[in-house]
């Protein structure tokens, strides 16, 4: 057993776990935060994204040991209060979902792009930078309209709700 | 939007949970004192077990219970069936062969269940399959369907001769042809359904609880239809009377058509929480944790994906 010492959402946490332990088990198994899901072990379909001080990256990838000191944010703490964030509402208003399994993995990327990118992000930009992210259900194309907007929406609003992490 | 909202963009209601992390989709859900389970799975097309030796893993950490195909046969656990029944141009019934939910003499497509270990975490159950011993008699196996009815062809299931389970029919043989004899020209073309992998997302997962005081079962699974597979499960599989079982499905992440069907997984996830032995094994405990990529090798048809994983 190795403790971890983690803050998720600001929140601080000390978690014990086998060595071999994925960060995404960490997350959904031992914080119960099964916003953040898996769809194919095996670094492919980016359902797993969450940022790891302030980069993305896919959880299942990466050993919870690897995280102790990091501070990480999962889809349950992009918004700061109760409200959206831009890029979640983005999501919602052009429909850039369906089934909602990859939605999380999706919307944390998204928010990533912005933070790298910028607020203007061309369509072109928007589709090389989802690569790693796979959706079957919408076909893709609200999903990068939902990217575009979410982005511009964003602006002046500091690069994330969580500016802080 | 209209006063009929014909034409007008709908908002979804279920959106606002998928958005913010809060669906419930059935990996997400957790039941007090879950047992986790991992399948040994068959690595040939095609072969007869001849031994599957499971001591090695029973003593693995962790380890609740290790069951196989003849356990499953001796709680006399019906196989999966097919839900349409097509009959042969003489009028004969389709020649289905069984198709246990573990197997049990014989493997017939690469992934096929052939025991089950159960464990107190996943981890440990992966770890203990790794030790249960399968001997296997490879046999000549047959991938590709246009080869199935060839001479010599391995053969796959005993009832049905020539790989052939029904051969089907339609329309007015007599008109069509003469239809046929009378055109000015005839064009011959061979057509191939092509292969469907309808991979969704979220892979198959399932997890089942028994109550004791009810003794009744409850199967959480990622279905496209659970009021079909409560029937399936009770009527045809046996597992219990339609009134002591429960199947739900939460949020489901796609499915495609793939998750219409009833899987061996679920049956035997079932299984473990109700048969006596299993559950006087497992001190009653719910069982879940079930996690898979979907779709198996339909030896059938040309339908079926052999992606899969366990988690």
């Amino acid at each position: 057993m190795a403790t971890v010492n983690i803050t998720v959402n600001g929140k601080s946490h000390s978690v014990d776990v086998s060595p071999e332990t994925l960060l995404v088990e960490l997350i959904r198994e031992k914080l119960r935060l099964t916003g953040t899901h898996v769809g194919c072990d095996t670094s492919q379909c980016g359902a797993c994204v969450v940022h790891v001080d302030s980069a993305a990256v896919k959880s299942c990838t990466m050993l919870a040991v690897s995280a102790d000191g990091a501070k990480v944010t999962t889809i349950e703490g992009l918004a700061s209060g109760a409200g959206l964030h831009p890029m979640q509402a983005a999501f919602r208003e052009h429909h850039g979902l369906q089934c909602g399994f990859c939605t999380p993995g999706m919307i944390m990327s998204a928010v990533d792009m912005v933070n790298r990118k910028g607020n203007e992000l061309d369509e072109r930009t928007i589709r090389e930078e989802l690569e790693g992210n796979i959706c079957r259900c919408t076909g893709y194309h609200n999903i990068v309209k939902a990217v575009g907007a979410g982005a511009r929406a964003m602006k002046g609003g500091g690069k994330t709700a969580r500016a802080a992490e | 939007m209209s006063a009929t909202g014909i034409g007008a963009a709908v908002r979804r209601k279920e959106d606002q949970r998928f958005i913010t992390g809060t669906g419930n989709y059935t990996s997400d859900i957790s039941r007090p004192g879950e047992v986790r389970a991992y399948f040994v799975r068959s690595p040939h097309a095609h072969a007869t077990i001849k031994k599957v030796d499971t001591k090695a893993a029973e003593k693995m950490p962790g380890v609740v219970a290790v069951l196989t195909g003849a356990d499953l046969a001796g709680d006399k656990i019906g196989g999966l069936i097919c839900g349409w029944a097509v009959s042969s141009k003489d009028g004969s019934p389709m020649k289905a062969g069984a198709h246990p939910a573990i197997a049990v003499d014989k493997v017939r497509c690469v992934g096929d269940q052939v025991a089950l270990v159960l464990a107190e975490t996943l981890g440990q159950a992966r770890d203990a399959a790794e030790k249960v011993k399968v001997e296997y008699g490879v046999l000549p196996s047959v991938v590709d369907p246009a080869k199935t009815q060839a001479s010599g062809a391995p053969q796959i299931h005993d009832v049905a001769p020539n790989n052939t389970i029904y051969d089907w029919h339609l329309g007015d043989k007599a008109a069509t042809d003469a239809a046929f004899a009378s055109a000015k020209h005839v064009t011959k073309l061979d057509i191939v359904n092509n292969r469907l992998v309808p991979n969704a997302m979220e892979p198959r997962a399932a997890i089942a609880e028994y109550d004791q005081g009810n003794d009744s079962l409850t199967l959480w699974n990622t279905s496209q239809n659970p009021h079909v597979a409560r029937l399936v499960i009770s009527a045809f599989i046996g597992m219990a009377p339609e009134h002591k079982l429960r199947v739900i499905a939460p949020d489901v992440g796609g499915g495609f058509g793939s998750k219409i069907f009833i899987y061996p997984e679920e049956v035997v996830a079932l299984w473990a929480c109700a048969a006596r032995e299993a559950a006087g094994e497992m001190g009653l405990g719910p069982f879940g944790g079930l996690s898979h990529r979907c779709a198996w090798p339909r030896s059938r048809h040309a339908c079926g994906a052999c992606d899969r994983r366990q988690p």
